[in-house]
């Protein structure tokens, strides 16, 4: 993931994408307990409107890198790393709002434990749903917090349905 | 306290002592179990029971 933050602050750097943050299971760690994954997932934002190929900047520039395809991701280090636009209006807050983290000496932009909860809301998944609880349970974020941007984001009925079956005695 | 809840006040500290762990720790576990999460993922599912016969 040292790695991979330093290829991240390089293609910003050079203009490759124009914000970052990692977001996922990897993220989630920062919170909560260790959760076994597959893979990075990191919100970009790119400059390619002109482009069908909107992570092929990203590609091209990986692949100058050294760093190769592995099918849906590019292998970083030890990581298969899923770059994923930030088209929606609550992932690209998500991005923007990221905290700047210190990995082993190496900045890193992560997403803040309220935004994966929603995101995970969301998604919706068995997995998703065991995130939000996880965040919960680990004191990052509260439920009042989840209720209020969740509410922001159309999410309301979500949270509503997600606290009545996981929350509620 | 029975021998159950000693298991699961154990279980409890055990989980604890892996959140208080540093962000780049908790990855490196993720790392080493990673392999072994994608193996057991790349098994063959069982079948699902079908519905009983009549």
């Amino acid at each position: 993931v040292k790695e991979l933050a330093q290829l991240l602050n390089e293609m910003q750097r050079v203009g490759v994408i124009r914000n970052y943050a990692l977001f996922g299971a990897t993220a989630q760690m920062r919170y909560t307990e260790p959760v076994a994954t597959l893979d990075a997932d990191v919100l970009v934002a790119v400059d390619s409107a002109d482009r069908l190929d909107v992570l092929g900047g990203i590609y091209e520039f990986c692949a100058a890198k050294g760093y190769r395809p592995e099918g849906e991701a590019i292998r970083v280090g030890a990581w298969p790393t899923q770059f994923v636009p930030a088209f929606s209006p609550l992932t690209q807050e998500a991005m923007e709002q990221a905290e700047s983290a210190d990995f082993e000496g190496v900045a890193l932009r992560v997403v803040r434990a309220d935004h994966l909860a929603v995101i995970a809301l969301s998604v919706g998944r068995a997995k998703d749903l065991t995130r939000i609880l996880a965040l919960l349970e680990s004191g990052s974020v509260s439920r009042d917090a989840i209720k209020n941007l969740a509410a922001r984001y159309d999410l309301a009925e979500a949270w509503q349905r997600f606290e009545s079956k996981f929350l509620n005695d | 306290m029975t021998d159950l809840e000693h298991m699961l006040e154990r279980q409890a500290q055990w989980q604890k002592s892996r959140q208080s762990l540093t962000w780049p720790e908790k990855i490196r576990m993720a790392e080493r179990v990673r392999e072994s999460v994608r193996q057991l993922r790349a098994l063959p599912r069982p079948a699902m029971p079908g519905p009983p016969k009549r």
